[in-house]
């Protein structure tokens, strides 16, 4: 397939460059050091979260674009897509859908900072294939050059982006009214980026929406979905209260794509570097759509359990934590018979 | 398993509550922010044995009159169970009863056993007590006092009632078998707008008729947070009603209402329209506060809300229809409206999160639905809290019909009405002066929808009769239908919708019948004015008195200290002058003779108890009488500057 397309020049490059400091700023304005403490003190859900995370998503992400025979490009993107950390929007899509805020908010945390280790291992685990492949075709083109993935700018583009998430902290910790505007403003400039992006790859390469294969669609809305199905199976078969099945199903497919925006603008050369923007955007772009239709979909399927939850809460805020709330029998369906009640995380405390 | 208990009177709702929602907490009353006392069906249910037993020990009779005098407190609650479980019925009333409404009442409903909740209103009773011949008994709710001299204690009777019981004592039960449909379950003393009040007898089968047909669907999960007078028969029977899905009713006060909200994280609430406009214009006091961004983002959230909203309503038939619309129009709007749907939606979602989420959590976060009742909720209020995302279903009815006679529901969301009448609720449209059926008539269009008319109602909540009033009880209704007095039409999706009371309408010395209450909403709808009462009765112009919103004025700087200051500065005069000329305007609807010509600046806002009601409804006449001379001042100079209307050129 012919795909020579260069998406960005200079100035736009430097535009996404300050909308991915805004959107981490703000990222790091919803944290407190607290939410790092919360991690230790839960661990189960935050480990099967984990596991979930950097175990199936990342296997996922690789078998969709072995299955599709994509471009080695765009598999290298999808597996790079499959092992990001979470981001912020996952914890907004959790507290819609009822699932656990303060779980959505421990994994995202805990992943932003095990994707320092996790990311190089799982990248060089599964993209062996498809590096060799782009090595071949270079190859036969006379260039004489070989494609590697460039471990340690990863490294360092990740440690790049974290720095706006560690000034968010601050920020948070100084005056909590900036952090909370700083917040807000973050969620409204991850779409305008999306939209941006979208717009500029329209308008100037229009014909690029029919030139990508169909297989790089597929694979950039599929695997989202794989997500969200194989994080709340998985959860679910551990045992997990429901709540939390939500939260990791959300969590898993949702992937913070500022953090791969970075990755790619700062690791990867032309003409690898349109392409896998390319995919990074169509997959930011359908997340959008699919998380929204799958929140309403756990929002409606978990209104029960969520109820109850929340009553026992309240119970326990106004009556005492000693207070058991006791349902008539046969009120509360088996899977619920388990106390369902869990702790706060501090950052949903405001 | 069932959701709700039906049943045939009160006090078999109590005993079933009791048998199957067991230790789920039935009312919870506030100590401090985050600490509330919770009682269960179970135990509600047991000491209001107890009392019922102390009661009939005391003497109290199957069908007596019990007196019940106080405000919200759980100690009322319980007395209420006691009174219904021995087979009395209770005569209500809040603290602010005046001392002749008191000798009025325990004389005409015969009471000879009288609960008062604190010790100013049983000194008030024991002062009284000459001209109470049949007063035998009074009973002191507040267990922090000691009671006075003959006065007896509300825990003694229940511990005595107590003893009984463990001896084998079953007359309660024996009570609660021989309570029938058509036997009172209160005796509500409405304050009635002119002269003595009158006693609506409503029955167990009325009110067990309201728990039965009041639409929604509620669990034994859900939190009611209270605030209406408790014993006012719309907060009557929505006590009723939750016990009867098994939620718990937490008693708040309109002082603790805002952290309450979010400490309760209420999922049902009803309340006056007052309420809700409080509560708008804190919100948008706080939106204006806020960081410009946030601002913006509300704006356009806000925008969005009411694209999306304004066609999902078109498209689900739930638009207000006052005029009939033509399936051709229908059909051709309909492309449009599901395409902004659809475009819209996605940006709603987003915004809907990201921002209108926040102010839904002002309210707790969980409110499923709310009711307001009791007066006409304002227009843009309704809408308000609709598009954002709380909904308000404006319900209709008076003590008469105890008191539900139509409310909006989830499924039947017309915002601008009343919605449909309850099931097994006939409601006719009638030509108030002669009698004429305009709705239904299968002789004029559509059946007589959108023509306006008195409204007529028929059905099991509708009262047994004005208490020793034969006259006044045959003279409100006319072949078995009630006459409410309130003007209304049928919408062309059958809702509902009130139009004014028939009294209130001004006749003005042209001939011309003004309806002040649609004026007056619009009025309100000014960020200026906090309260307003139009007058002109037999005039040749229409006037309003004012009671502007002082912190508003105070924020936009202008030199005032208090509220009196307003009434005489000249910038404050400007400003309401053109807030009036720009909200009752040729171009906003108005014919000529609605527009107001002058208005007064009061110094101080009606009062609840004196001008209103405790539903916040202004009693027309007594501000005629207050504000005589301000009346008699704005219609002195003949001379009244008109207020130039911009339109009236065109």
């Amino acid at each position: 397939m012919e795909f020579n397309t260069q998406l960005l020049y200079g100035h736009d490059q430097a535009l996404l460059a300050l909308m991915i400091f805004v959107i981490m700023l703000g990222m790091g304005s919803s944290l407190t050091v607290d939410d790092f403490r919360a991690v230790a003190r839960k661990p189960r859900g935050v480990l099967i979260g984990f596991i979930s995370q950097f175990g199936l998503m990342p296997f996922l992400a690789f078998t969709l674009a072995t299955i599709l025979k994509m471009p080695p490009a765009f598999a290298i993107a999808l597996i790079l897509i499959g092992c990001l950390p979470g981001g912020t929007t996952s914890n907004m899509f959790a507290y819609f859908s009822r699932g656990s805020v303060a779980l959505s908010i421990s994994m995202t945390t805990a992943s932003t900072v095990m994707a320092l280790l996790m990311m190089p291992i799982i990248l060089k685990l599964y993209t062996g294939g498809f590096t060799s492949q782009i090595t071949a075709s270079m190859q036969d083109s006379g260039s004489g050059a070989e494609f590697v993935i460039p471990t340690g700018n990863i490294i360092s583009s990740l440690v790049l982006v974290l720095i706006p998430v560690a000034l968010g902290m601050i920020l948070r910790r100084k005056s909590p009214v900036w952090a909370k505007t700083a917040e807000d403003t973050a969620g409204f400039v991850a779409i305008l980026v999306i939209l941006y992006l979208l717009l500029t790859a329209f308008i100037r390469h229009g014909g690029l929406f029919v030139r990508t294969p169909v297989e790089v669609y597929i694979g950039a809305i599929g695997i989202g979905l794989a997500g969200f199905f194989f994080g709340y199976w998985f959860s679910r078969l551990l045992g997990v209260f429901p709540l939390f099945q939500r939260a990791i199903s959300l969590e898993t497919g949702i992937q913070n794509g500022p953090v791969s925006f970075a990755i790619i603008l700062l690791s990867f050369q032309e003409p690898f570097q349109s392409q896998m923007l390319w995919m990074a955007i169509l997959y930011s772009t359908f997340i959008v759509m699919t998380s929204s239709i799958i929140t309403l979909y756990f929002r409606k399927h978990g209104r029960f359990d969520w109820e109850i939850y929340r009553n026992t809460i309240i119970h326990n805020r106004l009556f005492g934590e000693k207070y058991v709330t006791e349902y008539p029998g046969g009120f509360l369906p088996g899977r619920l018979l388990r106390d369902p009640s869990q702790g706060h995380s501090p950052s949903q405390r405001r | 398993m069932k959701q709700t208990i039906q049943s045939e009177n009160l006090a078999l709702l109590f005993r079933a509550a009791a048998e199957k929602y067991g230790e789920l907490p039935a009312f919870a009353t506030r100590q401090k922010a985050s600490e509330w006392k919770p009682v269960s069906y179970r135990e509600l249910y047991q000491q209001g044995l107890n009392l019922a037993t102390g009661l009939i020990e005391l003497g109290v009779e199957a069908r007596e009159h019990v007196g019940l005098f106080g405000d919200n407190r759980f100690e009322w609650i319980l007395s209420d169970y006691a009174v219904q479980l021995c087979g009395a019925a209770d005569v209500p009333r809040g603290r602010d009863v005046t001392d002749v409404e008191l000798v009025y009442i325990i004389n005409h409903a015969g009471i000879r056993l009288a609960f008062v909740e604190t010790r100013e209103l049983q000194d008030r009773l024991l002062g009284l007590r000459s001209q109470l011949p049949e007063l035998r008994e009074i009973i002191l709710l507040d267990p922090k006092v000691e009671p006075g001299e003959g006065v007896r204690k509300l825990l003694d009777i229940c511990d005595f009632g107590s003893m009984l019981r463990e001896r084998g004592d079953r007359r309660a039960e024996d009570r609660i078998a021989g309570i029938q449909p058509d036997d009172l379950f209160t005796l509500i003393y409405t304050s009635g707008t002119t002269g003595t009040p009158k006693g609506v007898m409503l029955t167990h089968a009325n009110m067990v008729s309201q728990v039965r047909n009041i639409p929604g669907s509620y669990n034994c999960t859900d939190r009611v947070l209270s605030v209406l007078p408790i014993w006012h028969i719309f907060e009557r029977v929505m006590e009723m009603y939750t016990i009867s899905f098994g939620g718990c009713t937490y008693y708040s006060g309109i002082q603790t209402l805002g952290e309450d909200m979010k400490n309760v994280e209420p999922t049902f609430m009803a309340s006056a329209p007052r309420l809700w406009e409080k509560l708008h214009e804190r919100i948008m006091r706080n939106i204006k506060a806020s960081h410009p961004v946030r601002q913006v983002l509300f704006h356009i959230a806000y925008f969005l809300s009411r694209q999306y909203k304004g066609s999902e309503y078109f498209i689900t038939n739930k638009n207000l229809k006052v005029n009939p619309q033509p399936m051709w129009k229908r059909i051709l709007l309909m492309p449009f409206h599901l395409l902004r749907w659809a475009v819209v939606l996605p940006w709603y979602g987003f915004f809907n999160a990201a921002v209108l989420e926040r102010i839904r959590l002002g309210a707790g976060g969980s409110l499923k639905a709310t009711i307001s009742g009791g007066g006409a909720l304002p227009l843009h209020i309704d809408k308000f809290f609709n598009n954002v995302g709380i909904p308000v279903l404006e319900g209709y009815g008076m003590t008469e019909t105890s008191p539900v006679i139509s409310v909006r529901s989830m499924d039947n969301l017309v915002v601008g009405t009343v919605g449909p009448p309850l099931p097994e609720t006939k409601v006719q449209i009638r030509n108030s002066d002669t009698r004429e059926v305009i709705y239904p008539n299968a002789g004029l269009p559509d059946n007589g929808k959108g023509i306006r008319g008195e409204i007529w109602v028929r059905g099991p909540q509708v009262m047994k009769g004005y208490y020793k009033e034969p006259a006044l009880t045959r003279l409100s209704f006319h072949d078995g239908w009630l006459r409410t007095g309130d003007l209304g039409i049928i919408t062309h999706n059958d809702c509902l919708k009130i139009l004014g009371r028939c009294k209130a309408t001004i006749v003005l010395s042209s001939g011309e019948n003004v309806e002040p209450e649609p004026i007056e909403m619009r009025l309100l709808e000014s960020q200026y004015i906090e309260q307003c009462m139009v007058v002109g009765q037999d005039r040749k112009f229409l006037g309003t008195l004012i009671v502007p919103v002082f912190a508003e004025f105070q924020q936009a700087g202008f030199p005032v200290h208090s509220p009196e200051d307003l009434a005489i500065n000249p910038a404050v005069q400007k400003i309401i002058r053109e807030e009036i000329k720009r909200v009752i305007s040729q171009a906003e609807g108005f014919k000529s003779f609605e527009q107001i010509r002058d208005f007064r600046i009061l110094k101080e806002s009606f009062q609840v108890g004196e001008e209103l009601t405790n539903l916040h409804k202004v009693k027309r006449h007594i501000v005629y009488e207050k504000f005589d001379h301000i009346i008699a001042d704005l219609y002195a100079s003949d001379s009244a500057k008109p207020l130039k209307n911009p339109c009236n050129g065109i």
